[in-house]
């Protein structure tokens, strides 16, 4: 014979009455009937840490809630007036990084677009026109562009850059747009971008031939 | 057969083999840059080197040499075996080969990796060998770490144009010579050469001279690194992103065995590779097969056409049907053109319909006019399946479109019916000659003369579009893999010629490529895998050259 599934223990007992647990109401006491005593304590606290920030904030004395966020007395911080600074290796909003002459570092291998997991980087690549001094030699993206939205911030595309072209230490997280057309990305855009401090400027430069600074043949040799 | 052992594992050669192609017919990979089964061997690249132990009771060739003792931090003498190039030592019963299995070989190997990349730029970002190159894949497997060559490299000059279809970098180059032996041996147009020695060698082409015969890009395709690039396609794709399809070119009557590398995201074809097999092309393909793969895309007829005015597929069905109406009074006024540039699956579509329904008895074949040709690989029959053609309507022998012309001249023929596009006649007089007729109607991939000269012009799928059999000018039935969707409102043709005959009122019997193959003759299509070659011995012609084992593909030097 079957046995009866045992019952379910969050649902009633099928049959029985619901048994309730009896909770002791507090005493009454005078100090709990008199509410003035406990309300003048709590003003008390409050008081005393207006007084206490009044001073420090008149005699410049504030610890940085940000910098000391460990320090004793500082509970918040007045975001967004204040923010906490992002660790070094913050990984925000892509940028492009440059050359010396304002061009695109990316040469268009497609190796961040093809290590993305997430497919949010589009490139096209192209040749750079005739007369130029890259012609033929390498291809530079007419069109770069990373649609944030779909972006999961792993930084693989970095990690991915033989040349140093993209990188997410611009310190910027993606602010709430308005509208979806907002989070895509541009190449103008992207290599407007800067680091945290500003700077566009590369460190690692890169000696081509024909650069100054490359100390083997200029490209100009290759004429048989 | 007499063998040798390598690492152990005893395998079979030919006499005159040497130990790397013995190696590499058993499917034993011994890394090389200069070696190409289809060249002669140079020996100067000494990626092969191999350990060849010593005959029984001989004492080993060995080198005297210094090694660094860490104990003693000093160098002390030894001794190391003299290693052999594989590539140039021959088999004899019996030897002994370490490859894998040797410290001495693999020690010798990560050096010669170093030196090979003591001067080679590391600008493989902007390198479009991208992911096929040789430097990349050994480093991986047998160096795995830094030079210690800490000087600047040698500067050499970087994207020199060779020619009108390959650019040279200097730097990258590790003078293999390969380019240098196809120029020789496949096109016998000696045009390169290196100059310099060590590391300042390069390769430079004759004075005077391009790099400009008709096996050009061959020398980029055996190019082990980025060295030579094809100027078309350079910067066009990343290899990682194609796929590939197995296919026969279009460009003559050779039917190369090719690769067709397309990126399936776009439905667009890149480059052709040539695939081994050694019954029709061996290793190699001519410039104007590997650059064939754009008329895949290029100059289609995407759209139905009525009377030269776009249409759409149902709309010319019923176009063709008023055409054709009339036709079945008199089945002697029906001309029926075969295309020698069409697949025998197409061509069978049309002979059936004409035979079975129609009742035609007299056929033609289209096709591009004769070219120049060479000895090497290139026929003066530009059309893929002439051959095929031909056979397939052997019981009523077809005849040169000129024929077709005079018959309508002398009023015989009311209704052509044709397939292809290409006439090897004056496109101008055929037009006039055709606007005498009730009726033409065409089943073309590309704009042509003929699809031009139609009324009704239904839009077929290209080779890459479709499956399909090819019979060379050696009577060797291939089959060519689809690579691409159809593109615009193409449709394979046999499958227009079906639903032509539907709408003329025949059930045709097949409705899918499978039931078309089974009503075919025996040997013209190819059954089992795609791109197996079969014997066409069936089709009474000459006795093919069967040899479908070599067009699997496999990792060989020609898709290095």
């Amino acid at each position: 014979m079957a046995r009866a599934t045992p019952s379910n223990t969050w649902t009633k007992p099928a049959g029985r009455p619901i048994a309730g647990k009896p909770i002791p109401r507090p005493t009454r006491s005078a100090d709990v009937q008199a509410y003035i005593p406990e309300m003048v304590k709590g003003l008390g606290i409050t008081m005393k840490h207006f007084f206490k920030n009044t001073k420090e904030m008149v005699l410049g004395q504030k610890p940085d809630p940000v910098l000391n966020a460990l320090e004793p007395g500082v509970t918040t911080i007045s975001y967004p007036e204040e923010k906490r600074p992002y660790p070094e290796r913050f990984r925000g909003i892509h940028r492009l990084t440059l050359r010396e002459d304002n061009s695109p570092r990316c040469v268009a291998c497609l190796c961040c677009s093809t290590a993305c997991p997430a497919q949010c980087i589009a490139i096209e690549p192209a040749e750079y026109p005739d007369g130029d001094r890259r012609k033929g030699y390498e291809r530079y993206p007419s069109s770069f562009v990373i649609d944030e939205l779909r972006c999961v911030f792993c930084g693989f595309c970095v990690e991915a850059c033989p040349v140093d072209a993209i990188r997410m230490d611009t310190g910027l997280h993606a602010v709430p747009y308005d509208s979806r057309e907002q989070f895509i990305y541009r190449r103008d855009l992207l290599m407007s971008l800067s680091d945290r401090s500003g700077s566009r400027l590369t460190a690692n430069t890169r000696h081509e031939p024909g650069d100054p600074t490359h100390p083997g043949l200029s490209r100009d040799h290759a004429d048989h | 057969m007499p063998t040798i052992k390598i690492d152990g594992r005893e395998i079979p050669f030919e006499s005159g083999d040497t130990i790397i192609r013995a190696a590499h017919r058993a499917g034993i990979d011994i890394p090389h840059y200069c070696w190409h089964p289809g060249l002669s061997v140079a020996a100067n690249c000494r990626m092969c080197l191999v350990e060849v132990l010593p005959p029984p009771g001989r004492p080993a060739m060995s080198l005297d040499i210094l090694r660094w003792d860490a104990a003693k931090q000093d160098y002390v003498p030894a001794a190391k075996p003299k290693l052999q190039p594989a590539c140039q030592m021959a088999c004899a019963s019996g030897m002994e080969v370490l490859s894998d299995n040797s410290d001495h070989v693999s020690e010798a190997r990560s050096a010669v990796q170093e030196l090979l990349l003591l001067n080679h730029p590391v600008d493989c970002p902007i390198c479009d060998q991208a992911g096929e190159c040789r430097l990349q894949d050994y480093w991986l497997e047998h160096q795995r770490k830094g030079k210690r060559m800490r000087q600047e490299p040698v500067h050499k000059p970087k994207a020199v144009t060779f020619g009108p279809t390959i650019v040279y970098d200097a730097e990258r180059c590790i003078v293999c010579t390969r380019c240098i032996r196809v120029c020789n041996e496949l096109a016998r147009d000696p045009v390169l050469s290196v100059r310099e020695r060590g590391n300042l060698g390069e390769i430079t082409v004759s004075p005077g001279r391009e790099l400009d015969h008709n096996y050009t890009l061959m020398t980029e395709h055996v190019c082990p690194v980025g060295a030579l690039t094809s100027r078309d396609f350079r910067f066009k794709a990343r290899v990682w992103f194609l796929r590939s399809a197995r296919t026969v070119c279009q460009g003559c009557a050779t039917g190369c065995n090719a690769y067709l590398d397309y990126d399936p995201r776009n439905n667009t074809p890149y480059r052709h590779r040539p695939r081994e097999n050694m019954a029709v092309n061996t290793y190699w393909m001519c410039d104007e097969g590997m650059l064939s793969y754009r008329h895949a895309v290029e100059g289609r007829l995407l759209t139905a056409l009525v009377g030269n005015d776009d249409a759409s597929l149902d709309d010319a069905l019923a176009a063709a049907k008023e055409q054709l109406a009339g036709h079945g009074d008199d089945p002697s006024k029906v001309a029926i053109v075969l295309s020698a540039q069409h697949s025998n699956e197409d061509n069978f579509a049309l002979y059936h319909l004409a035979t079975t329904y129609l009742g035609a008895t007299d056929f033609f074949v289209s096709g591009k006019p004769l070219g120049e040709g060479d000895d090497i690989l290139i026929s003066e029959d530009k059309n893929p399946n002439t051959r095929g053609a031909v056979q397939i309507a052997a019981a009523t022998p077809p005849r040169p479109v000129a024929e077709l012309l005079q018959g309508i001249a002398s009023g015989h023929y009311a209704y052509v019916v044709a397939l292809g596009s290409d006439l090897e006649v004056d496109a101008g007089e055929a037009q006039r000659a055709f606007s005498r007729l009730k009726g033409v109607v065409t089943i073309a991939a590309h704009e042509g003369p003929l699809a031009k000269a139609a009324r009704v012009a239904l839009p077929a799928c290209s080779w890459a579009e479709a499956e399909g059999t090819y019979v060379n000018g050696k009577g060797l039935a291939q089959r060519s893999e689809r690579a691409l969707l159809p593109h615009g409102d193409a449709r394979p043709a046999w499958e227009l010629i079906g639903r032509l005959g539907r709408a003329l009122g025949y059930e045709t019997g097949w409705k899918t490529l499978a039931e078309l193959r089974r009503a075919m003759p025996p040997g013209a299509a190819l059954g089992g895998a795609a791109g197996a070659a079969a014997p066409a011995a069936a089709l009474g012609a000459a006795p093919a050259v069967a040899d479908g084992a070599r067009v699997e593909p496999k990792k060989t030097e020609a898709t290095a």
